[in-house]
């Protein structure tokens, strides 16, 4: 078994665990109180977004936490992602052979699109159509070496027909404050076959595992933040199953993780997600005014 | 897997590849009868750049077999440098088991090609250069230029007018502006020439490096890290270009360098740097690494080996104390050097004794007044 195959075992191995209905209510309270408390003292119209990125950075840069958020503008890096998985759709529809060969046609017919219906799927398409060759061979290219990575991570002959590549964010404003927004960012969405008879929480809808590719190497606190995909995904839908698993993939450092989602593992992000808000609410504090 | 390996030629056995390493170069004529004008006498045959298939096949046969997945190897690897830097500082280099979640990380030592050769050439200079600080000069932008347009080569198969396309790759990317913009202020000769070169090694990528299948995967400027002791201290490369899907139980990756300028003895190092983190992250080692210098088409090739490897750790591991003695404040060393009586950053030292005398690049010395 390659490390490939290795991986696509473990991503769409049966669930081991779930997460019932009551344990899903208790986490529920656990976030919305620690929330509540947390975020007290923050002024109104300044919410906190929580991402996996600011997960990681409440810790390995705290200090980032108290500067201004720069002014938006479009770079490769914020395009890698979504071509990025336009491109690896395409090759595991098998519209494309490999990424390279589809990311040129992925960007050229986004752009086709949007000049001929003004529609905008991925906002950046006239942001790229606009630059120069070379600025946007290098955008390509970052997209190409994101998809690269994904396409080369998975055995995707292996995966269920139903998976969903990219997707739309999973979101939650809790509901005590409104002040924090939750979001979860999973690249890829497996569909897996419930965990024995009556298992699921919800229904006879199946459970899915999750799988996050992230640059740089594992943190010592990847457990957490994989778990944190699965529970925000779990806040967004209570009327579908918990995500049964996350898969990380780090290419650069050529590891993955796999979280086995269960009460234990959701708690522990909350408790990363109060912990990081809070921080960041004391580091915004801390700014003289 | 829809993917595949970088494919192998099939058939009779092609140059490097268990035949006459000769076969199919052009060689010298006979010698010509006593007589002729002196000049005559040279051969007149000049020496190629390979170029498309010849330049792909110098990369994908090596005349070896390539690598197998070797957990053994990759373990010594690993507990050696891991072991070897433990023994930094008092107490090692820390580790961060136990960190709590939410709990700060400290932030990891960090080697990078760059750093290491600085620090193994001179403590001195290194620690007076801080990391990623560059003066901007002509040969740099050219050489950031050339990489823009190699990875559009690369990518798209095509490069448009060569300064045009390759400083608009550098303005997009927001951490070059400053690169950019001391281009745009040079003055027109400085321009021209800068332009003239670029030119130039642009014309050579476009006759020369060959096409890629887009099976082979393809990838540039591909991040390569990898932790050690506990998170501690962390490797990093970023490669301008790597081929072959990610090994398996073969080795099946072919990793290249483009240099715009000319060879150095430290481009090798950091080729095998670069051997060593793939071999660190992967089940197996890179089967090849290259480095390809623009500017003459030359095609420097090393087929990864056990011993290739475990000379990088080596060095890595030599490299990395000496970092991080200094960031536990170790007074710098200072090593001799030819090239100390025209260093900017240390003016005041004097020139050191050259390679000849066995105190070349590498031969550390602590003593007070040398330079680099």
């Amino acid at each position: 078994m390659t490390a490939v195959e290795d991986r696509t075992g473990a991503l769409t191995a049966p669930p081991v665990a779930s997460v019932g209905r009551d344990g899903r209510a208790a986490l529920r309270r656990r976030l919305v109180d620690g929330l509540g408390t947390s975020v007290a003292t923050l002024p109104a119209g300044e919410p906190v977004v929580v991402t996996l990125p600011l997960l990681r950075f409440a810790r390995t840069r705290p200090d980032s936490l108290a500067a201004p958020e720069e002014p938006f503008a479009w770079r490769p890096a914020f395009v890698r992602r979504s071509l990025g998985l336009a491109v690896v759709e395409a090759c595991a529809a098998g519209r494309f052979g490999s990424p390279l060969d589809a990311v040129g046609p992925v960007a050229t017919l986004a752009i086709d699109q949007w000049q001929e219906t003004g529609w905008r799927t991925f906002h950046w398409e006239p942001w790229l159509a606009g630059l120069a060759h070379g600025a946007q061979a290098t955008v390509l290219a970052d997209a190409a070496g994101w998809a690269t990575a994904l396409w080369s991570s998975l055995d995707w002959s292996g995966l269920d027909p139903r998976t969903r590549i990219g997707g739309a964010d999973d979101q939650w404003v809790c509901p005590a404050t409104h002040a924090v927004r939750l979001k979860g960012r999973s690249d890829v969405r497996v569909p897996l076959a419930p965990r024995g008879s009556g298992a699921s929480d919800a229904g006879n809808e199946e459970p899915v595992a999750l799988v996050s590719l992230s640059g740089g190497c594992p943190s010592p606190a990847w457990r957490e933040e994989l778990a944190y995909l699965a529970l925000v995904a779990a806040l967004r839908s209570p009327s579908r199953p918990v995500p049964a698993r996350v898969v990380g993939v780090w290419p650069d450092a050529g590891a993955d993780r796999v979280v086995e989602v269960d009460e234990g593992a959701l708690v522990d992000a909350a408790d990363l997600v109060v912990t990081t808000a809070t921080a960041v609410v004391e580091a915004r504090m801390s700014v003289p005014a | 897997m829809p993917v595949m390996d970088i494919e192998r030629p099939h058939g009779l056995p092609r140059r490097f590849e268990g035949g006459d390493p000769m076969a199919g170069v052009p060689r010298p004529p006979a010698p010509r009868p006593r007589g002729c004008a002196a000049e005559h006498r040279h051969y007149p045959a000049r020496w190629e750049p390979l170029s498309g298939p010849d330049l792909l096949d110098r990369l994908r046969v090596t005349g070896r077999r390539r690598p197998r997945a070797r957990a053994d190897l990759v373990q010594v690897l690993r507990s050696g440098l891991e072991s070897g830097l433990g023994a930094v500082g008092e107490g090692g280099i820390g580790g961060q088991p136990g960190v709590p979640p939410g709990a700060p990380h400290p932030a990891p030592l960090v080697v990078t090609k760059d750093r290491l050769t600085r620090v193994l050439a001179c403590e001195a200079h290194a620690v007076a250069t801080p990391f990623g600080q560059r003066s901007n000069s002509v040969a740099l932008a050219c050489g950031a230029i050339v990489d823009a347009l190699f990875r559009q080569l690369v990518t798209v198969g095509s490069i448009g007018d060569p300064m045009a396309d390759g400083l608009a790759a550098l303005a997009v990317d927001g951490r070059q502006s400053d690169l950019v913009g001391w281009v745009e202020r040079l003055s027109g000769t400085e321009r021209d020439e800068l332009g003239a070169e670029v030119e130039r090694q642009a014309e050579g990528l476009r006759r020369r490096w060959p096409a890629l299948d887009p099976s082979w995967l393809p990838r540039t400027q591909e991040a390569m890290r990898v932790r050690l002791a506990d998170g501690a201290l962390e490797l990093s490369a970023r490669v301008d270009l790597a081929i072959g899907r990610p090994a398996g139980d073969v080795a099946s990756v072919a990793i290249v360098e483009v240099k715009s300028g000319a060879r150095r003895a430290e481009h090798r190092a950091d080729l095998h740097f670069s051997a060593l983190l793939e071999t660190l992250r992967s089940p197996a080692p890179p089967f090849v690494v290259a480095t390809y210098y623009t500017r003459t088409g030359e095609l420097d090739v090393d087929p990864v080996t056990d011993e290739l490897l475990m000379a990088s750790a080596r060095r890595t591991l030599t490299g990395a104390r000496r970092l991080a003695d200094l960031a536990g404040g170790a007074e710098p060393g200072r090593t001799a050097h030819p090239l100390c009586g025209r260093c900017s950053v240390l003016p005041e030292g004097d020139v050191g004794p050259g390679p000849s005398d066995g105190t070349g690049p590498g031969a550390r010395r602590d003593g007070a007044g040398e330079g680099r």
